[in-house]
């Protein structure tokens, strides 16, 4: 449990003259539930750009380490490299590839760490085919684990919102993370489908030993969910421990949970 | 508001109305012109002459526009709408995916059956001009259209300056060959099957050079980046006097020997093209059924749902560990492959190569055939380019009264906004294609209200 997935050390993110990112620090373990959460604009979304090479933070440094050990400085790497590096992640507006089925979505993720192999791909030898096969495994796989696989040839935009989200993290655990990056998954799903979701999320943990960072509003699903959580407030990090103690830390009730906790329902 | 007023407002017949509008308009354009004596005889004449065609249709020119206004309403009324309809649109998106052929057999039985039309074909046309055009403006323009829809098509790049890998196809065949004012590399005068492979490689690294630093562009600002490659090319062709012979083209003014023709020495084979199209033609062909087999196989590929991902949302595609800027860069170099084998088709057939045949219009043509026919489907844009070569090439052999040659683009153009208003999609759509344009026409949110309300 000791040995830490990313470090997040003073990093700073401007936008022009807003601060965006303000100094933070944070620490994730492998093998974790870890959730972030704080008001509108606080900047989680930006923490995770940041973690997964979207943006590129002025100030400090983010460090992951690898399954075998070896550590990557995230910084200036672009996303496709974090990705290779075992980094997968959701969208707050879920983002599918939407022309596409639910099916193939799957295997974009499953195959895009393999070579290029144009020449195999026009000449479909039997190394591509191998290929091949394993990615459709794989995805059958996935999609079963997702609950998805009776939606395989549904084009995933006219899938449900909830099954939109199962899709992205089937799609993001096709590319084999050690790391699922959950950008509000519950967002506009119902009741039911939360329930199946935070059920899903610990599977991931659970059956696939991937740790998780989450990013998350429905406050009664972080809190049943995360066994550790850090507030973001302006771009700091004001307040980081367990469901309980963030409940009843002062500086949260005043900042965030305290003010807006009957809105936030 | 009155009755006749809400009956032009019903669809039927403002699209009655539209159609004979435009057909007003296609017959004020292809009337005779006026003079300043008599300013009336366009009007007049466009509308009053008496004309026949293939001595079918005696009759005055209004009547034969209103029968066309007529045709036009009845297919947009009849058959257009039907897909786009929204509920049209929903049934697309929420059918699986299907193939037109789904069964294997029927499958190879038509393909087959198309390579023997393919084969068969030259036999049937005795015209010396259309033997002709079949090779230098048909097939070559299918090959180029396969290389565009690759990269616009699959990967979704605009590239204005695709001309520029025929041409410099064209001129590393006129080098290996040694028929450029410039001397052969090492000296060595290849035989022009030679000459493909050197070709193929010369531009694929050419699209890599070009691609490297432009992909990191999108939209407006690559087109406009590679509009300035296909300039850039002409340009040296035209002025690099001493190395590509200048505007005199291959041979300079020095009257340096053409490029040789096809030739095959294999122990007791021995075959020379001449300049009969026909043989050329074969070639192609083979290369053209090469090409559409490799590119199917890549669009059905890791390297096909790669591109799709990234025209969809690159953001999306880099965070499932995908490339962009090498995904894009290799469609560049692979599209252009097959340009440049188009070059060497062309040079080695017309024994001179000229900078002229390498123009801005060639680009924005083999763009209009890759719209027309459909971006992203292989049939497509091979059916398109067909038909708008031949169509092409008709008038230019044919022309009715009144056409005149530079007329050609002014119809290319109306031809695709009729296309772009009518079928945006093409000729014959992709599956991908068509479902991203109903999903961008009718918006997601609403997408999804349709099909819930279809099945529940």
């Amino acid at each position: 449990m000791s040995e830490p997935i990313f470090v997040v050390d003073h990093v700073t993110l401007r936008f022009g003259g807003v601060v965006s990112l303000n100094d933070v620090s944070l620490r994730m373990d492998r093998g974790e539930i870890l959730a972030v959460i704080g008001p509108n604009g606080a900047g989680k979304t930006s923490l995770f750009n940041s973690l997964t090479g979207v943006y590129r933070p002025q100030d400090g440094s983010i460090t992951m380490t690898r399954r075998d050990g070896s550590t990557m400085e995230v910084i200036g790497k672009k996303a496709h490299r974090v990705s290779a590096a075992g980094v997968a992640r959701t969208f707050q507006a879920s983002r599918m590839f939407s022309a596409l089925t639910a099916y193939e979505n799957v295997k974009i993720g499953a195959e895009s760490h393999r070579g290029i192999g144009v020449v195999g791909a026009m000449l479909r030898g039997p190394l591509t085919r191998r290929d091949e096969r394993q990615s459709d495994d794989r995805t059958v796989e996935l999609l079963r684990f997702v609950g998805l696989q009776d939606r395989a040839n549904t084009i995933s935009s006219s899938l449900s919102y909830g099954d939109r989200r199962r899709l992205e993290i089937a799609r993001g655990l096709a590319t084999q993370p050690q790391v699922l990056l959950l950008d509000e998954p519950a967002a506009g799903t119902n009741p039911s489908e939360k329930r199946e979701l935070a059920n899903l999320i610990r599977r991931v943990r659970d059956e696939m030993g991937v740790s998780i960072l989450l990013i998350e509003h429905d406050m009664k699903l972080v809190m049943s969910l995360a066994e550790r959580l850090y507030v973001l407030n302006f771009g700091s990090v004001i307040a980081e421990g367990t469901p309980d103690e963030i409940r009843a830390n002062p500086v949260v009730i005043d900042a965030y949970l305290g003010t807006t906790s009957t809105a936030e329902a | 508001m009155s009755r006749v007023t809400l009956a032009l407002r019903s669809p039927t017949s403002r699209r009655l109305l539209t159609s004979l509008a435009a057909m007003a308009v296609v017959a004020l354009m292809t009337g005779p012109s006026g003079s300043a004596t008599q300013p009336m005889v366009g009007p007049t004449g466009s509308f009053g002459e008496h004309v026949s065609i293939f001595g079918l249709f005696p009759g005055p020119r209004w009547l034969l526009f209103f029968l066309f206004a007529l045709v036009m309403w009845g297919i947009w009324t009849f058959w257009l709408r039907r897909g786009t309809s929204l509920r049209a649109a929903a049934s697309t998106l929420a059918t699986p995916p299907k193939r037109a052929f789904a069964h294997r057999p029927v499958r190879w039985v038509f393909y087959v059956a198309l390579i023997g039309v393919g084969v068969v074909f030259p036999h049937l046309v005795t015209s010396q001009y259309w033997q002709s055009v079949m090779v230098e403006q048909i097939a070559v323009f299918v090959l180029l259209a396969l290389g565009l829809n690759v990269v616009v098509g699959f990967a979704g790049l605009l590239d204005l300056g695709f001309v520029a890998f025929y041409a410099i196809g064209a001129y590393a065949t006129a080098w290996v060959t040694g028929s450029l004012p410039t001397p052969a590399p090492f000296g060595v005068h290849l035989n022009p099957f030679f000459a493909i492979p050197v070709a193929i490689a010369l531009v694929m690294v050419a699209g890599v050079l070009l691609g490297t630093p432009t992909l990191r562009l999108r939209g407006d600002y690559l087109a406009i980046v590679t509009l300035g490659f296909g300039e850039i090319i002409t340009i040296f062709a035209n002025n690099l006097y001493g190395i590509t012979g200048g505007s005199y083209g291959s041979g300079g003014v020095t009257g340096k020997h053409g490029i040789p023709h096809f030739s095959i020495n294999l122990g007791p084979i021995h075959y020379r093209w001449t300049l009969n199209p026909v043989p050329y033609y074969y070639l192609i062909l083979v290369f053209v059924v090469i090409f559409i087999v490799a590119f199917s196989l890549l669009e059905h590929s890791r390297v096909g749902r790669a591109w799709t991902a990234i025209r969809e949302d690159e953001v999306a595609a880099e965070s499932v560990g995908i490339n962009p800027l090498k995904y894009k860069v290799m469609a560049f170099a692979i599209g252009a492959a097959s340009a440049g084998f188009a070059g060497v088709m062309t040079a080695a057939q017309s024994i001179f190569i000229f900078p002229a045949t390498f123009t801005l219009q060639v680009s924005i043509n083999i763009l209009a055939l890759v719209i027309f026919g459909g971006m992203g489907s292989i049939a497509g844009v091979a059916v398109g380019a067909m038909v708008i070569q031949t169509g092409s090439m008709y008038l230019l052999h044919s022309p009715p009264s009144g056409y005149q040659p530079a007329d050609l683009y002014m119809y290319l153009g109306a031809l695709l906004m009729v296309t772009m208003i009518f079928r945006p999609m093409g000729l014959i759509p992709s599956r991908r294609r068509r479902r991203e344009i109903v999903l961008t026409e009718a918006g997601e949110g609403h997408m999804n209200e349709v099909l819930s309300g279809e099945n529940p």
